[in-house]
């Protein structure tokens, strides 16, 4: 499953999905820590030591991963799944009023991201060839998905 | 499923529930945001919205009320949910979005930088 760029082409192609699909479309965040096997967990200490040989980190232990949060949109009836992921902190906020703007029922304009919808999604590079007269979005993670309703 | 939490239960649980996560360092929490569809038609439809642990392999009551032992049947599955309606969306996200800010500390911060850190008078700086 692939992921977009950035958080801008994930809220927007959200935002398409959600007003194609209004009522069946859910959003799914993942607040993620990494399992690792004992061996990985040496060698990320390992490698955190090796960067800071003199200092090693006092306020957080160094065993702790870095986690991750996910964001998916994903669309049962026609199978199109929307992801995004980071590790960064101060994406959050942005991301959650985002998530509360579709909830809303915005549309990619009411987002108030800083490019056009129609230039955001160009900017996907993973953007399959459009067929159907769909939107452009729409089968570019059509292409991507593995599962779901197309039968 | 146990009945829906009023926002602010579900605010202080979401809250716990992140705390537990972070500390652990491990596990995580998922939510899921998705319109209620009811009956009445309205023009805006309630948004129903689910935090879990998403510890599957706890133990678990079906619909028909049978309980399907998972592989650790001591561990216990979080599980909450919350409805909001049209008109409280914004408040409630300004809220949600806040919580999840400062519980999601897992996650890399901006100013973790390898060579600012251990300088006390870089974080005050900041602050």
């Amino acid at each position: 499953m692939t992921y977009l760029e950035t958080s801008q082409a994930y809220l927007e192609q959200s935002a398409q999905l959600l007003q194609a699909y209004p009522e069946t479309t859910r959003i799914t965040t993942k607040y993620n820590f990494p399992t690792e096997r004992p061996a990985q967990v040496l060698k990320r200490t390992k490698s955190q030591s090796k960067l800071q040989p003199t200092k090693p980190p006092s306020t957080e232990p160094p065993t702790a991963p870095i986690a991750s949060l996910t964001l998916k949109t994903f669309n049962p009836e026609s199978g199109i799944t929307i992801q995004y992921r980071t590790n960064k902190l101060q994406e959050v906020g942005r991301l959650m009023t985002g998530l509360g703007k579709l909830a809303a029922g915005a549309d990619v304009a009411s987002l108030g991201l800083s490019a056009p919808g129609v230039a955001g999604a160009a900017d996907v590079e993973m953007t399959d060839a459009p067929a159907e007269g769909t939107p452009a979005p729409v089968p570019a993670a059509k292409g991507k998905k593995k599962k779901g309703g197309k039968k | 499923m146990a009945p829906h939490l009023g926002n602010e239960e579900f605010f202080s649980s979401l809250t716990d529930l992140l705390a537990k996560t972070t500390e652990k360092a491990r596990g995580s929490v998922t939510l899921s945001q998705k319109p209620l569809i009811e009956n009445v038609t309205n023009s805006q439809p309630s948004i129903l919205i689910r935090a879990t642990d998403g510890n599957t392999s706890a133990p678990r009551v079906k619909k028909d009320g049978k309980v399907v032992k998972g592989k650790a049947s001591k561990a216990t599955r979080v599980k909450f949910s919350t409805v909001v309606t049209a008109d409280e969306l914004e408040a409630f996200y300004t809220r949600y979005a806040e919580i999840c800010k400062t519980g999601m500390t897992g996650l890399k911060k901006r100013d973790r930088k390898r060579k600012a850190k251990g300088k006390g008078g870089a974080k005050a700086a900041k602050a």
